[in-house]
């Protein structure tokens, strides 16, 4: 196993940025070393290695930052959640014609889809839609898709029935080429799209946040942002979620926010 | 919010176990009759699902302060840490502690070997790393890195251990591991939990 240091990182930061673009300066540096030297180990390569292979465009480039980026998600993941949601958020919801929702950081749209299910069993669908963002192009594809493993759709299954889910999971996808594919139904109020949370703005305003699992990759400083960012994006009585390992606390905007859920982070905006 | 100095004094002392070390985590926490010199962080595998039962147990039984720290949350002496069951721990060199959700080492997350490599890295002393019981290789890694920083490493005679594996296999990747057991147990855990500096 190949070890880093604080120092490595940041030449490493400073060289990823120059052949890409791409910034991880605000990411949370413990969580980047770990997954750094984790690729380096996985790839059998030490950092001078790294770096000489580190050229606009190239292949590696694109690795790294899969790895460097959290991407793993699960349908229903935390099953808690979705039960919490529908029964305090969604009563809120009962007077909107339409609702927004913003799925932010929503990797290959395990989240996505699960919110479009669980709208879909309490009759809000139709008037709903569901905006999920990601930084990366790559998952977004596989996001539209709506394709996963059967393995992969196994966990979903049992995670459905722990959220209380009214059907079976297989009513939501058909399989094909051993593959399943998430149904049209599902996927049709559903805009993917991309968007940096770390560098882009406001796009609309939703009365539904769900950013699980995301900002714990940022630093404190960079983090305070994009609370920022949610915040402003967010209708006056709307709804922020960020899960169960994550709560407001260090991020400049708890003030303006009524808890709704201690254990799941579900938080209202009210001033 | 209180707000922490750096200058003030932090060094850490690390336990990682899995299979069969829940007891002996126990028979650490009751060695506590008052706050430790240091911060004690305890990583061990746990199921998913298992809430934050495990500092509750024990925090009736000993009067110190024992939390399943935030994310972000700063790493203060006298207490005692939990990782968190399904999510790394990670020390940061803000004297933070950092969640990290990717993928699991040796099937586990919490994993030992995340944090005790986070520890060894930080910049912050530690007085001492424990490796107890367990069935996995986990923490092995760490435990070497560790003790090539000079940092002092303990791990359990196997012969001990309800499960080996783990302190074996600690024992095969680093040869100068001393070994806790029985007989020096309670010396050892007492010695380095409220002796002063490392």
């Amino acid at each position: 196993m190949n070890l880093l240091e604080y120092p490595d990182l940041e030449v490493l930061i400073m060289q990823i940025r120059n052949a890409s673009g791409f910034d991880f300066s605000g990411y949370a540096r413990p969580s980047l070393l770990r997954r750094a030297s984790r690729y380096l180990t996985k790839n059998k390569l030490t950092l001078p290695q790294l770096i000489s292979h580190l050229e606009p465009e190239s292949d590696i480039v694109f690795d790294l930052m899969q790895e460097m980026t959290v991407n793993y998600s699960e349908m229903f993941r935390d099953p808690d959640f979705f039960i919490g949601v529908k029964s305090e958020v969604f009563t809120y919801l009962e007077s909107y014609p339409g609702l927004r929702f913003w799925v932010a950081g929503c990797a290959s749209g395990e989240e996505a889809f699960s919110l479009a299910i669980l709208l879909k069993e309490c009759g809000y669908l139709n008037r709903s839609l569901i905006y999920a963002t990601d930084l990366n192009n790559k998952v977004l594809t596989a996001a539209r898709e709506g394709v996963f493993t059967l393995s992969n759709v196994r966990t979903f299954s049992e995670n459905y029935l722990l959220a209380h889910g009214q059907n079976s999971l297989s009513d939501y996808y058909h399989v094909s080429y051993n593959k399943a594919v998430i149904s049209r139904e599902i996927r049709k109020n559903i805009v993917f799209s991309l968007h940096d949370l770390t560098g882009d703005g406001v796009f609309n305003e939703f009365q539904f946040i769900s950013c699980r699992n995301v900002m714990i990759y940022f630093t404190l400083e960079l983090r305070q942002r994009v609370f920022r960012l949610l915040y402003e994006s967010l209708s006056m009585l709307g709804f922020l979620c960020l899960g169960k390992r994550e709560t407001l606390r260090y991020s400049g905007i708890e003030q303006n926010f009524r808890v709704v859920d201690t254990v799941l982070n579900i938080y209202q905006k009210i001033k | 919010m209180r707000t922490f100095s750096k200058s003030q004094p932090l060094s850490l002392v690390l336990l990682g176990g899995s299979l069969g070390s829940m007891v002996i985590f126990e028979e650490v926490l009751k060695l506590l009759t008052s706050p430790p010199d240091c911060a004690l962080i305890f990583i061990l595998h746990r199921g998913k699902s298992s809430t934050a039962l495990l500092p509750d147990l024990f925090r009736r039984k000993t009067g110190v302060v024992m939390i399943e720290p935030d994310h972000l949350e700063e790493i203060r002496s006298a207490h005692v840490y939990f990782a968190l069951p399904d999510c790394h721990l990670l020390i940061g060199p803000d004297r933070r502690f950092y969640y990290d959700l990717s993928d699991k080492d040796f099937f586990s997350r919490p994993s030992i070997d995340a944090a005790f490599v986070s520890a060894a890295v930080s910049g912050i002393p530690v007085k001492a790393a424990f490796l107890f019981s367990g069935s996995s290789p986990d923490g092995a890694f760490g435990m070497r890195v560790l003790a090539e920083k000079g940092f002092a490493t303990y791990v359990l005679d196997p012969a001990e251990a309800e499960s080996p594996r783990m302190p074996e296999e600690a024992i095969k990747l680093y040869h100068g591991h001393r070994l806790i057991n029985r007989a020096n147990f309670t010396r050892i855990i007492n010695d380095i939990i409220y002796s002063n500096g490392v």
